[in-house]
């Protein structure tokens, strides 16, 4: 019989199996929020989940399942979960992936788009900027491009959120050393100046930026945002219950022009919210466009 | 590409001088593997695979990886076939047999690339047929796994043209089957049909071997195929190709396989792919150390 010594080190997730209750709770979120944490990351989904139980002096997974299902307050506590899932994820170049798909894929359909409209033109919504390293990581990526590809074209980023100190903090630009960590130093060079310990976007990265605040769920506002590229809503409809997530994503599909892509977050999923947008695939990433049938759930 | 060059490219092929032999251990393996599970002595499997040193250690680094089910050490065959069962275990056996056929070093192209890419596709269409009710799950792991043997014949047989057509494919961003088509005047579906059927395999691997880039065109075993082309498609978009980035966009349920799967399994209607896309990232980094873990076994 052999006896050869193997590897005692699988994976590093794999030191036991994910437990029940982790993967219910998983399958919780995902099913509420959209939002799918992969087995490889059931680890820091169960860092997170014992950083709420500590702060709500519950002992096990199977309880914490129930505050999130069962007692009056799963409401809120299903929001600081998302909360704890998402924290620290606004950074420039944030998902690098994603951006990749844009710039390599997606943007040569808009180009060609716009080509047959005649309009020079790009314009795309960073729905939810949060402080703004999104919008303005946009703003660099495109502008890096107008040499090249837009050579010719002009471009606008309409950046918005909810909350009024984020939109200062965006309009502001300034930003410190963990949300500017992914950049080379050339993007710096060309577009930050120093502010003190901090880095100032420039002016030039900043006039193809408008920031405003908007609730998604003021139709009023919501029905003049028109003639999107590409939204990029990412990590905020998490948030959102399913009636006002779908009410959300018809107005997505009324403010992307015909040949628009609709970019959420990272593992984040529109699956059994809405008909009219159809996934697609990009390299490493995913992305909606409209559906020729244009029938919307509801 | 000339015709004659074309012809003497297929020529190579088929005369498969340069191709690696299967291990001598996996035919009786699979063939004894076939019988009705009551019929199969333990002890049987685990002398078939012990008899081959470098099998044996293969097959126990895979045998404990989360991927094939075991979150606690196992460190012999016994314990790795009684732990994981008789098709678990020929899915591994045979896994590490294949991985053993790509030459080592002396090459431009690192082939273990490819078999991580048919290891991630073998656990996708295994995953993928169990969501979606495909009748068995097994079959479609095996034929994940021998998808791309026609690469391998390529890689050992024509490596010079092949590079050619793999730098090609590179450097454009395009799927490596048409870079083939351009350089080569064939592809590693025609390569993979010759060696499946030199090797003898299944008609129903050969038709996906033959037919993975083009579904429609399999006279028989078309859902197979189509799960296999289906799978395949989602481990290049996902990271789990060639080693290169293929700059393109997918939708999945109008590619010709969906429509032919759909066929035999409804639940494919209502597949959350996005679900499943997501599911795949956790793979990733297992399949790659499994595949590298297995290459540094001495042979």
């Amino acid at each position: 019989m052999t006896t050869t010594a193997v590897s005692k080190r699988p994976l590093e997730t794999s030191q036991r199996p994910p437990s029940p209750q982790l993967v219910q709770i998983r399958d919780l979120i995902y099913r509420v929020a959209g939002i799918f944490q992969p087995d490889n990351k059931l680890r820091h989904l169960e860092d997170r989940c014992q950083k709420r139980m500590q702060t709500l002096g519950v002992a096990t997974l199977r309880e914490y399942y129930e505050c999130l299902t069962e007692r009056s307050i799963r409401q809120v506590e299903l929001v600081s979960l998302l909360n704890e899932i998402t924290i620290g994820e606004t950074f420039f170049f944030r998902n690098q992936p994603q951006l990749d798909a844009l710039r390599n894929v997606v943007l040569t359909h808009l180009v060609d788009a716009r080509k047959e409209m005649s309009l020079r033109h790009l314009r795309i919504w960073s729905a939810g900027c949060s402080t703004g390293e999104e919008p303005y990581t946009l703003s660099i990526m495109l502008m890096e491009e107008l040499a090249g590809r837009l050579q010719g074209w002009t471009f606008e980023i309409v950046a918005t959120d909810l909350n009024e100190r984020s939109v200062a903090h965006a309009k502001a630009g300034v930003y410190g050393s963990y949300s500017t960590r992914n950049l080379t130093p050339e993007i710096t060079r060309k577009y930050f100046t120093p502010a003190g310990e901090n880095l100032q976007v420039k002016a030039q990265v900043k006039t193809h930026v408008s920031i405003s605040r908007v609730n998604f769920l003021d139709d009023a506002r919501m029905v003049f945002l028109k003639g999107f590229d590409v939204i990029m809503c990412c990590n905020v409809l998490i948030y959102f219950d399913v009636a006002s997530k779908r009410r959300v994503i018809q107005h997505f599909y009324n403010n992307l022009l015909a040949h628009g892509y609709l970019f959420l977050g990272h593992s984040e999923s529109l699956y059994g919210i809405n008909d009219a947008f159809r996934l697609i695939h990009l390299p490493s990433a995913t992305a909606y466009v409209k559906s020729s049938e244009r029938q919307v759930a509801r | 590409m000339s015709n004659e060059r074309q012809q003497r490219l297929k020529q190579r092929l088929e005369n498969m001088e340069e191709m690696p032999t299967i291990p001598v251990v996996l035919v009786p393996l699979l063939r004894y593997l076939e019988q009705p599970l009551d019929a199969l002595d333990l002890q049987q499997v685990v002398d078939l695979i012990s008899q081959d040193k470098s099998l044996a250690a293969q097959c126990l680094h895979m045998a404990n990886s989360p991927l094939y089910g075991r979150w606690t050490p196992v460190d012999n065959i016994r314990n790795a076939v009684v732990a994981l069962g008789m098709q678990r275990m020929r899915d591994i056996a045979v896994s590490c047999s294949v991985l053993t056929l790509t030459p080592r070093g002396g090459m431009s192209i690192d082939p273990s690339v490819f078999w991580e890419h048919s290891l991630g596709c073998a656990l996708v269409c295994r995953q993928f047929a169990q969501e979606i009710a495909f009748p068995d799950p097994a079959k479609a792991y095996l034929a994940g796994l021998l998808h791309d043997i026609g690469l391998v014949a390529e890689l050992c047989v024509v490596p010079e043209e092949f590079q050619v057509a793999f730098e090609q494919a590179r450097r454009l961003g395009i799927p490596l089957h048409a870079a083939e088509a351009t350089t080569l005047g064939l592809t590693h579906c025609d390569s993979g049909k010759i060696v499946a059927e030199k090797w003898h395999l299944s008609a129903d691997l050969v038709a996906v071997a033959g037919c993975h880039h083009d579904p429609r065109s399999a006279h028989k075993h078309r859902e197979l195929v189509a799960l296999v082309s289906l799978s395949d498609l989602l481990c290049r978009m996902s990271g789990l190709g060639y080693g290169y980035v293929e700059e393109c966009q997918v939708n999945f349920i109008e590619e010709p396989g969906f429509a032919l799967l759909l066929e035999e399994c409804p639940a494919l209607k209502t597949f959350d792919w996005a679900r499943f896309t997501f599911e795949l990232e956790a793979y990733m980094e297992e399949v790659h150390r499994l595949v590298e873990l297995l290459y540094r076994v001495p042979q």
